[in-house]
Order: C-alpha cells, then structure tokens, then sequence
C-alpha cells in the first residue's frame, strides 16, 4: 500500500499507544483478581460449605414458601402467612416503623436545614462553612446502626433511641443534600434581592433558598424515604416495629413468619417509595394539583407504573 | 435641579477599560436611555450607578447619597429579571418591600396590608393584576420582565435603573414592556436610566440619550439632537441604515434584536 510517511508514523504511534493501553488492562486484570481471591480467603468462602449445607437452605426454602394443594395441585400457602401477620398484627409494628422513620426524619429536620445552608460557601464565608461541612460529614461517617449503638445509655435499644439515631443521621445527609443543591442557585435573584435593601437573612431565604424549595421539599421526601429502610434495620438490633419481629423469628427458625414479616416490609417500604415519588414528580413537574376524583380513577395505572419502574 | 450626578467614572476589569472617565448629569425625573453597542459599558455604568459594582475611579451621587453599596431609594431591573421562578408574581412583587419589612414577618408573609395593597397596585400598573397568583416560571418572558417591574415599584424607589430589560424579548413584547416603564416612571415622577440597543426602541421612548462607545461617552443630548450621525458615531461598525430602515417592520427589528441578544453575551461576561 502507497501511503505518505506521516501516514505510517500515525501508525506507528497509534499501534504503540494501543499496545501500551492491553497492557496496562491486563496488568489490572491480574491485580484484581488477586485481591478478588485475597477477600474470598479473608471471609473463609467455600464452595465446600455451600454444597455441605445447600440441602438445609433448601429446606429452609420449602418452609419460606410453604405448599399447599389445590385439587392436587401445588400452590403457595398465603393463608401461613396471613395467620401469622394477623396473629402478630403486623400492620400495627408496620406503623411503629414508619412513626420510627417519620419522627426521625421531622426531628432531624431543623438541624438539617441550618447545617445544610450555614455550609454552603454562598452563606459563611469560606473557611468557616467548612466547620458544619466537617460536623456533617463526621455524622454521615458514623452509620445509623452505630448511631444507635451510641444512644444506647439513653435507655437502651429501643423505639425512642432508634428514632434519635435516624434524626442524626438525617442531619448528616439531609443536610448534605441542602449544601450541594445550595450550589446551585443562580446569582441573578440574589443579586436582585440586594438591590431592594434586604437585610442578610432576608437575602438568604428570598434570593437564596425560594431558588431551591421545591429541591428541598424533594430531597427531604428521599431520605424520609430511606429513614424508614433505616427503621427497618434499627429494628432487628431491637428498636421494635417489624425489624424486631423479623429477628426473633429468625431466632426461632420460624423461617414461614419471617417471610411473613418481610412481605409486610416489603409492603410498607414500597408504599412508601410510591408516596413519596408521587409527590416528588408532583411538586418538579410543577402540574395543576388532581382532582380527588381523578386521583381515585387514575390510581390503578399510576400504581402498576410505579411498580413496573 | 440636578438629581443623579456622575462624575469622572471609570471602571477596569484586568485589561479591559469597561468605562473611561464617564461624567453626566441627570435632573430629577427625566427619563434617560443609555445606548451603546456590546461591550460599550451600559451595563457596568448601570451596576456601577446601583452599587453592585465598585468603579475604579469617579463618584456617582443620586439625591444627597454617595451610592457604595445597594440602596433602596434605587431600583433595579435586570436584563434576566431576576425575579424568582418558584414564588407567584404577587410574592415576588411583594419582595419589593423587603428593606420595610422585619425578616419574620416577610418570610411568613406577613407584610402590612399597606405593602400588599402596594404590590397588586404595581402589578396593576404593568397590568397583571389579573395574574398576580400565577407562578412567575409559568408566565411569558414580558410577562416576567414587567413582575421585575412591578417588584422594582414595590420598592417605592426615586430611581429606577434598567439594565437591558428587553434584551431577550421578541419584539412585540419589547414595545409593551417599554410602554408599561415608560407609563410607571411618568405616573410615579422617577427618574429613569434605560440602556438599550434597539435605536428603534430608544428614540420612540427616550427623552434624553447618552451615547457610550468602547467605555466612552460619545453623545449626550436630548431628542432633537439624536440624529442618524450620532447614530452612527455610536454605532461605527453596525449597519445603520438597517437598524433604523423601518421602525415598524418587526422582521427587520428583531433580526437586529437576534443579532445584538447574541453578541450580548460578551456584554454580560464584561460585566
């Protein structure tokens, strides 16, 4: 082939930068998977194990799914579970989690908002935002488990300490979300709110914070969102609600109610989600407000599409 | 009487000489336009006039203050209005009376009856009074500009300075927002300063102009003074005879408008 010179060195130099790129992938390549099998060593997996005890999983699966016959055929017997979540009632632990995550998330709130705007570099000066920025972040890093953990002195693991320690970590990461969606504000409204004479404060929530409400309103709705995922977990440590019952059953090996238990988790943590993304597309995509009669109509669809997301 | 005195103004931003040495006087009441091409400094001399921008040299008085800082006898509109997309046009009318208003009062908004009658009797004035609940992100790009408007009249200022405030409007809308300053400024005595750079826009509405070029002031005069020459010492390198051809043939407006909104951008980034 008849090609100019610099033709060939482009070649040239494509083929060698190519070169250069396989052998560094390759060179990862063995580097991970040789962490890979160090952290299998480290946490003792075994296919061993896994084919040792595969038949007591699959027994433990038969009574997660417990079978029953119609006219001889094999069916799910949704009637355990029922008789168990009415037995225990399970919707009322349902709503000692959700008060968990929803009194966690308002208390949480106050602390949230004015860490989250004193943070931002639009607010406090530079170095200065960066001390809440530093309580934030030193709260995010402790998780709501060890939250709890740490409230225990304060009556032990309970509803009450469980619910402190989702406000905390609300503060944290609520507050996180404030901060950064902060940073977003445009200069021209708080500049135009200078210009009419507002003093400090009624700059910051006027040209400031009417910017991002619908944001904040948004954001706070998420992590009510996981605050009740949160309640969940806080439970099986002992903060009552359906975690607890959860891990008791699990303590007994009555493997049917703790499938029970998690169905109605599962329930009420995907009410949630559809609540509060609902309100969320509701309130972004700024629409004229439903009508109750609509609402009702439409309520079938918008759940099956929720639900298919 | 002398109202606004501007005296020896200049303004650098690193190398660019925004403005050079600008002087003028305006007394009380007139209503003044303030033309240039981009990057001429209309929009640094009217920050500079409003206190959001500091001049290198030169001192600017209006009434009996030395303006430093944001005052709240002097209001402001904003080519991007700068009125809050989120809050209706009657909440953002209403932040006019921020400067007399306590902070708790005005966030739960609380203000006197007296401010709130003020602000639907702005709003009245740029003629949304039927709007007033309206979410100002729903309404019109006018629309908008004339809350910036009526929030700038909430403010019961004796000065109203308007930076390019048809700038990103179509034409038409540019007429009526013009009309409905023009109409507040008359019916309130205030004494106006408009940059614009529609010389259509200007002459229909402009009872003194003041030319600025590359940061300079090239003309100052009233309207029978402002003739196609002075035009075109302001404008030197536009075509004049296309600006000015047919001041009702929208077509040929707004090709203009497109032309100066696009070539605006390097205004803004000047200051």
């Amino acid at each position: 082939m008849d090609v100019s010179q610099q033709v060939i060195d482009r070649y040239q130099n494509i083929r060698r930068k190519r070169r250069i790129r396989v052998t560094i992938a390759l060179v990862l390549f063995v580097v991970v998977m040789s962490l890979f099998f160090q952290a299998l060593v480290r946490v003792g997996f075994s296919v061993g194990e896994l084919i040792r005890y595969g038949p007591q999983f699959l027994d433990a699966l038969d009574q997660y799914f417990p079978q029953t016959t119609v006219y001889g055929i094999p069916f799910l017997d949704v009637w355990q579970y029922w008789d168990f979540i009415d037995e225990r009632n399970l919707f009322s632990q349902a709503g000692i989690t959700l008060a968990m995550g929803f009194a966690g998330t308002i208390l949480g709130f106050p602390l949230a908002l004015l860490f989250g705007v004193l943070g931002s570099g639009r607010v406090t000066p530079f170095p200065f935002n960066f001390i809440f920025r530093g309580v934030m972040s030193t709260i995010r890093a402790i998780p709501a488990l060890v939250w709890a953990l740490i409230y225990v002195p304060l009556g032990g693991v309970s509803p009450f300490t469980a619910t402190m320690a989702i406000a905390t970590d609300t503060i944290g990461n609520l507050g996180r979300l404030y901060t950064d969606e902060l940073e977003e504000v445009e200069d021209g409204p708080i500049e135009a709110i200078e210009t009419t004479g507002a003093n400090r404060l009624q700059v910051i929530s006027f040209g400031m914070l009417s910017q991002v409400h619908t944001p904040f309103i948004a954001w706070t709705l998420y992590i009510f969102e996981i605050n009740v995922r949160i309640a969940v977990t806080l439970g099986i440590i002992g903060g009552g609600g359906l975690g607890q019952v959860l891990s008791t059953q699990q303590r007994l090996f009555q493997f049917t109610n703790m499938m029970a238990t998690i169905l109605v988790i599962l329930t009420l943590i995907i009410s949630v989600e559809i609540f509060s993304q609902r309100v969320r597309s509701y309130i972004r995509a700024d629409e004229e407000p439903m009508g109750i009669l609509e609402l009702l109509k439409g309520f079938p669809q918008r759940m099956a599409e929720s639900l298919g997301k | 009487m002398t109202y606004i005195s501007v005296e020896n103004l200049s303004k650098r931003f690193g190398d660019t000489q925004a403005l050079e040495d600008v002087s003028f006087e305006i007394p009380e009441g007139e209503f003044v336009v303030v033309l240039g091409a981009s990057g001429s400094g209309k929009s640094t001399l009217l920050r500079c006039m409003n206190g959001l921008t500091k001049p290198t040299a030169g001192t600017i008085t209006i009434g009996e203050t030395e303006i430093s800082e944001p005052h709240p006898d002097i209001a402001m509109i904003f080519q991007q209005h700068n009125i809050i997309g989120q809050m209706s046009a009657y909440a953002n009318a209403l932040t006019g009376s921020l400067q007399r208003t306590s902070f708790l009062r005005s966030v739960f908004q609380l203000n006197d009856t007296d401010e709130k009658y003020r602000a639907l009797d702005a709003l009245e004035t740029v003629g949304l009074l039927d709007e007033a609940r309206q979410r100002a992100r729903q309404m019109s790009g006018g629309q908008q500009q004339r809350v910036g408007i009526a929030r700038a009249l909430v403010q019961e200022p004796n000065t109203l300075l308007a930076d390019e405030p048809v700038a990103s409007l179509d034409p038409g809308s540019s007429q009526q927002v013009m009309g409905y300053l023009l109409a507040a400024a008359q019916e309130r005595n205030l004494t106006t300063v408009v940059s614009l750079h529609q010389v259509n826009l200007a002459r229909q509405f402009g009872q003194r102009f003041i030319g600025l070029k590359d940061g300079q002031k090239v003309f100052d005069g009233y309207a029978e003074d402002f003739s196609l020459e002075v035009v075109d010492k302001i404008y030197d390198t536009v075509d004049v005879d296309r600006l000015t051809a047919d001041e009702d043939d929208f077509a040929d407006a707004s090709d203009a408008t497109d032309a100066s909104s696009t070539a605006d951008s390097t205004d803004e980034v000047m200051g």
